[in-house]
Parts: C-alpha cells; structure tokens; sequence
C-alpha cells in the first residue's frame, strides 16, 4: 500500500483555474493508472483575492480505504511534491490564516520534490527558497508564471506540463501513458497538450538540494491569541492611530501586525526621489496604505503592506518616478527611502539596475486591452512555443467571438 | 442635564485641494483584499474624511470578509460587523442608540458619525428595504456608503442588480450557443433612493478616481444631518478581471464614458459634478467601448454589443428628464 501527496501552490484568482485543472489532471491520471485520487482546495484560502497566496492539493492512493485515511484531515502536513506555479512565491507564502511566512518548502517531504516554473536558475530561486533540515529536489520547468487561471483564459499548457514532469517525478503513481491518456479525455485536453506532457516529461531538469543550500533567513512569524485571550464578544483590538517620523514631522500609519504582504506581491514600486514632484496622488490613492509620510515630505512605500497592484505607478504624474519592478528583483524589503537618504548615489545605481531590466519591468497578468493574450501566444511562438489551437469554451476569447 | 443634540452634527469642512487632506489612516494596512482593490481604496477615504469621532458598521461583503478575519483587523476607528442585508438598520440603530445614551447622560453628548457599508448585493438588492426605511427617518443622522463592484464580489462574483448588462460572472458565463447570459439593464440606485425619500438630505454619487471629490461628498453628508446615502462605483480587479494597475483609470473611463454619472442630490436640489458637469455642459462623452473592451467580463462582446450598450447610454444623457440621473421622460404634447 502507498499513496501519494501533492500541493499545488498558486496565487489566487490568477491561476486558481489552474491549480484546479493540475489537481484534477493527478486525480484523472490516477484512475487512468487504476488508483484512487481527491482534489481538493484548502478552506481558508477561499474565498480568494488576486494575487493572495493559496493551496490546492491532491492524494493519490493505491486502495480506495488507503485514500481516505488520508483524506481525513484538513490539510496534509507533508507532502511529496510542492508544485508552484509562480516563482515569485519562493519567498515564502503568507495565506490568509495564521500562519506568518510559510517557506515554499516548509511542507515538502525530506527527499521529496519543489517543482516550479521559472526562468531563473537554481541558484536564484535558492537564494529566495528558505534552508530545509532535510535534503529535497528542485525540478524545474522553463516558463514565465502562468496566469492561465484568469477568467479569460490564456492558454499556455503549463497543467500539461506540469502533469508530465510529475510524471517522471512519481512514475510510481502517475505513467506517462497515463496522465496523457487523462489530458486527452479532459475537458481541456488536446493531442497538442498531450505532446507538450511528453516534451516536459523528457526535458525535466531536476537538482537535489542540500540542506546548507538555500535562504538563511528565519521566515517571519507571531505568537497566535489563545482562545482564552480573545476579547469578550469576539472584540478584535482596533489598530493604534500612526505617528509622526522623526522630529515630530512626517508620518507613520500602525499597521496590522498579523497579516503582511511580503508574497502578496509580484511586483513592487521602486521610485526615483529625485523626479518626485510631492503630488501626494500615489500615497492617496494606494489601496493599501501604504505610503509612510517622510519628514521630507516624500512618499516611502512599505513593505510590508504593498501587494504589488502598480497603482502607484499608474497615477504617478512624473514621468519615470515610479516604477513597478519583478520581485524576484529583490532580495528584502528595506526601506527604499532610507536607503536614498544614505546614500543617494548609491541608491541611483542600484535602482538604476532595477528598472533597467526589461524582463523586469513587464507586467503580464490581467487583461488589458481585447486581443492581449492572442498576442502574448503568439509572441511566444515566434519564440519557438508550441501552436495553440483547442480552446477551452466558456474561457477562450477568441472561441466567444462570433 | 446633558445637552441632547437634535440634529447636529460635527464640522467637516471640504478638503479644499490635495495637500490639504488629513495626514492620518483610519483604516490602514494588512487587509485581504485583492490587489488594486477600489473598494479597500474608498473604505480608506470614507473614514479620512470623516475623522476619528466615527463608528463604522459593515455589512457581509468583500469589505467585510477580506478586512477582519483571523482576529485581525485594519481599522482605527471603531467597526462593526452587522448581516448581509442590515446596513440600513444598522445606521438607524446605532445612530438612535448614541442618542437615547447621550440624552439618559450616559455618555458624553457629542456629535459622532455614523457610517453604514454595504456592498451593492447587500444595498441595491437585500438591503434595499432597511435602506429605505432609514431614509425616512429624519430625526437621526446617519450615512449608508454603497460600494458597488457590480457583483457579489466575495463569493466569487455572483450578478446583482447592479450588474452591467451583458457582464460575465459566475451566474452570467457567455456560452456557444448564448453569447449574453445577462441581458438586464443595471438599477439606478441611487436616483431611486433620492426620488423616493423626499426627507432623506443627500444623496450622491462617487468615485474613488477623484479622491477629493469623493472625501468631500462623504464630508458634506456626514455634516448636513439625518439620514443620507453615497453610492460610489468600485473597479473590482477580480470581478472585471482587469490587471490590477487599471483600477484607477477604469474609474476614470466609467465617469468620462458617460456610464457613472456623478452628481449629488442636496434637499431635493440636484447638481451634477467634476467631469459629469463638464459633459451635462457639452464636453464630448468618450465611447464606452474604450471602458468596455479594458475588462475580461466584456471580452465576449461583439460589435452588436457595444453599440447596444452606447446607444443605452446615449438614451440616459439624451432622452432623460434629467440627464444621467432621472430616467423619466415627458409624454408628447396632446397624449
Ligand atoms: C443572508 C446571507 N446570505 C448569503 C450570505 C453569503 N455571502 C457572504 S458575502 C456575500 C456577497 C455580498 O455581496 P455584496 O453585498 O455585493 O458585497 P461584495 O462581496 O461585492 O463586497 C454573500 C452572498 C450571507 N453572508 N448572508
Ligand atoms: S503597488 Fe503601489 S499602490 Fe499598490 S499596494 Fe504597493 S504601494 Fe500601494
Ligand atoms: S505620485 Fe509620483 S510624484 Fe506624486 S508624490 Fe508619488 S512618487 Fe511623487
Ligand atoms: S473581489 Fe473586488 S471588491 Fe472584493 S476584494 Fe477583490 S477587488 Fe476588492
């Protein structure tokens, strides 16, 4: 008897058709293999925002009883593969509930398997995936993050390729054969999203990593209430008013203690101080408050509480100011004002470096304009991607119009 | 013996520019909304303008949910989580309370504001009756704020009756053989509320895009005394499925394309405002299909569509009594 255990970690909104798809593809592969499988979603993550962190999972069993002994909990505890469909989140997950910063490996079985789609290196990613006490493997698939779960579907064959490097990383639970036979019989299924399972089967790069490998950072945490120090009436302590920065000027709004928005985000806004003309129109107009007043009269986004939406930059009346940069840019979340106010050309330099990069500075999810995302897939096949013809009904653009 | 305050209210002067806007949040961050939440951003101005002295009470609803759960919370000021459909209630309850305590000299006779949210599922379709009936009552001062996403946005965009014809949500998806699904026009909210409660002070309309604008509308109400009602339009990332930098421009797009009228009814005096007046004025209207065509919940439109939802639109600043606002119009002569 044996079974196996999967999460699928995904931002919310943006690939949570996704998640679900790749869940049901183990499920699906499973029976095609004639084991027992679930899918299922985790409760707290639901209902979900864009961008916010979640989970999906899936168990795959050799008996129906051995499927639900292993169904009969909550969440799973450990897992054999953490599948992660945005690199960004390898810094770490903070989901809804109570649970700090998560390392994207915090649930990975020793000498089980981190799959990720990324462009990075294994040396990058590393440098965000926390240290583990046991060893594990990174296996990676070349591919920018898919935001294939949005409402309008960009179809990029990520949950086929996905299904296919699992594949080669349980040929135990889940053949080849198999898990193509599954996509086929999908609803989203093609013989052109079978090929790409194939392609990835056979080119998945995979690296054991060691246990001195990765981030040394302790992820942030807090001590969680007891049920007996919650307030009377289920009262929830009201955040303090902020204060003035330093000499009495500027200010500084309190801030949630519990819930930050370290992988909220997967850009963040660097901004040039010197263009800044003091309008006040991104610290007003951000969501999330962010802003911090500086004595200075400047605006200094936190950290801590920006999710990256890019609002800042897309009110921002100085040409060049405010620039929305990839995360996987930054290694923390030091104050961009301080560092400016230290040391200014220094601060130049390494901003300069930030903004620079085109692959950096590009957002790709969410639509924009109609015909976006025929064009990012054509786009990628002048790249050498594969030709995209089976939409999905109800979620390819191009199928809905008449 | 305490001094009982009939009707007043605290002094809110309007913010007279941006620079002129109070420094401090109260509501701040670590909320769980989606990125480039309009919504979190008006929850964020409502209470900047309306200052420390204010209770809050919000009705279920992503501004509910995605704001206080896990023990956590981002307010400063005080908050309260009342049903799905009770903000209307709600409002007239705590106002009419803070009264009967101030006047039995339970606690200090002061002016606070009281202020209502409700999404539009919980304003513009459940709510609706408790709104009313707070309307009429003169004697308390309250301000029902309807932040309209144009769904049920918190479990998973459910249509309302605030819905945009023809939008896709999980109740309207756009399938092979039916392009629309939702082929019902969107209420007219708060025109309703103000022709209806010839009592209530104000009503008016905003968008978070003209911050300013918007904290003054919430000033004037929370300073004119008795019962008024803001309807604010809320660009929703998740549910218009747009990236979520273009929060701000959409806002922007529904008020310069006609589609959003803002305009404020004082006393039963109805004026039209920012680039709504310009356009009641003669200034050009821009297509609504460069509104349209920004969000994924439209991507099914074909041009049939768009024209049907222009010439709609044209019909509301065209044919109506009042432009945008009221959707009478006057029999012909000798009917
Ligand atoms: C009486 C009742 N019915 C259903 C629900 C489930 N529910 C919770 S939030 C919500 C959506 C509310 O929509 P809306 O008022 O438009 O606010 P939004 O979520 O868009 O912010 C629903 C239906 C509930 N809480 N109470
Ligand atoms: S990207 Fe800008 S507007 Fe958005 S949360 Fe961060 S600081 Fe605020
Ligand atoms: S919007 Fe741009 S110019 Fe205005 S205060 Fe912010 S950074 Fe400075
Ligand atoms: S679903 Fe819409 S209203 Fe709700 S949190 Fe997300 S953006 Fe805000």
């Amino acid at each position: 008897m044996a079974h196996f255990t999967c999460e699928v970690v995904y931002r919310g909104i943006f690939q949570k058709n996704l998640a679900a798809r790749i869940c049901r593809g183990i499920v699906l592969s499973a029976r095609k293999a004639g084991r027992w499988g679930i899918a299922f979603g985790r409760y707290g993550d639901s209902p979900q925002r864009n961008g916010i962190p979640a989970k999906d999972f899936a168990i795959v069993a050799d008996t129906q009883e051995e499927l639900e002994q292993n169904m009969a909990r909550y969440e799973p505890k450990e897992v054999d593969v953490t599948i992660c469909v945005d690199d960004t989140l390898s810094k770490g997950v903070e989901s809804w509930a109570w649970y700090g910063l998560q390392p994207i490996n915090r649930l990975t079985v020793p000498n089980g398997t981190v799959l990720m789609t990324s462009l990075q290196s294994p040396a990058d990613l590393l440098k965000d995936i926390h240290k583990k006490e046991a060893p594990y493997n990174l296996a990676l698939i070349p591919a920018k993050a898919s935001f294939s779960g949005l409402w309008v579907y960009k179809e990029d064959h990520t949950e086929a390729r996905i299904l296919g490097a699992l594949a080669k990383i349980q040929p135990g639970f889940l053949s080849l054969d198999a898990v193509c036979a599954a996509i086929q019989e999908a609803e989203w299924g093609s013989e052109l999203k079978a090929a790409s399972a194939r392609k990835a089967f056979e080119r998945l790069e995979s690296r054991p990593v060691k246990i001195t490998e990765g981030n040394a950072e302790t992820p942030f945490s807090f001590e969680k209430p007891k049920w007996w120090e919650m307030r009377e009436g289920v009262s929830i302590p009201a955040i303090p008013i902020g204060k003035p920065m330093e000499g009495g000027k500027g200010y500084v709004p309190e801030r949630n203690p519990y819930f930050k928005k370290f992988t909220t985000r997967t850009m963040r806004p660097v901004i040039d101080f010197d263009k800044c003309v003091k309008c006040t129109l991104c610290w007003l107009q951000c969501p999330d408050s962010c802003f911090d007043v500086t004595p200075d009269g400047l605006y200094d986004a936190n950290m801590e509480s920006c999710c990256g939406c890019g609002v800042c930059e897309a009110v921002c009346p100085a040409k060049d100011c405010v620039t929305m940069v990839r995360e996987d840019a930054f290694e923390d979340n030091a104050s961009q004002w301080e560092m400016w106010r230290r040391d200014k050309p220094a601060y130049m330099t390494w901003m300069g470096d930030k903004i620079a990069s085109k692959q950096h500075v590009v957002r790709s999810h969410g639509f924009r304009f109609r015909g976006q995302y025929e064009e990012e897939i054509k786009q990628s096949l002048d790249q050498g991607g594969t030709e995209i013809t089976a939409g999905i009904p109800g979620e390819n653009a191009v199928g809905k119009q008449r | 013996m305490a001094e009982v305050f009939a009707n007043a209210t605290q002094i809110l002067e309007p913010f007279r520019g941006v620079k002129k806007v109070t420094i401090e949040e109260y509501f701040t961050s670590g909320h769980r909304t989606c990125q480039g939440c309009e919504s979190a951003l008006v929850m964020k101005l409502m209470v900047k303008a309306a200052g420390p002295r204010t209770i809050v009470l919000g009705a279920t609803g992503c501004m509910y949910v995605a704001n206080t759960t896990y023990y956590t919370t981002p307010w400063v000021v005080p908050w309260m989580h009342t049903q799905l459909g009770s903000s209307g209630s709600a409002a007239l309850g705590t106002a009419a309370g803070l009264k009967a305590l101030m006047k039995k000299g339970k606690m200090k006779s002061e002016p606070i504001n009281v202020i209502a949210f409700c999404g539009d599922g919980g304003g513009a379709d459940m709510g609706l009756g408790a709104i009313s009936a707070t309307l009429t009552h003169k004697e308390y001062n309250s301000l029902i704020l309807m932040y309209d996403n144009e769904s049920y946005a918190n479990t998973d965009i459910q249509l309302s009756g605030s819905t945009p014809y023809g939008a896709n949500t999980t109740f309207s998806p756009p399938g092979k053989v039916r392009r629309l699904i939702h082929t019902r026009w969107k209420k007219n909210t708060a025109a309703m509320l103000a022709a209806g409660h010839t009592e209530c002070r104000y009503v008016g309309t905003v968008c978070a895009s003209y911050a300013v604008e918007m904290m003054n509308k919430v000033r004037k109400a929370l300073s004119i005394g008795g019962p008024t009602f803001i309807h604010s339009l809320d660009p929703c990332p998740k549910g218009w499925d747009y990236d979520p930098m273009l929060s701000h421009e959409l806002g922007e797009l529904a008020v310069e394309c006609g589609v959003f009228p803002l305009y404020e009814v004082e006393d039963g005096v109805v004026r039209h405002y920012g680039k709504t007046k310009a356009i009641v004025e003669g200034r050009p209207r821009k297509p609504v299909r460069e509104y349209l065509l920004k969000q994924g919940r439209f991507a099914h439109f074909t041009e049939e569509d768009l024209e049907y939802f222009q010439a709609k639109v044209d019909e509301m600043w065209n044919e109506w009594e009042i432009p945008g606002v009221i959707p009478f119009k006057k029999a012909p002569a000798g009917k």
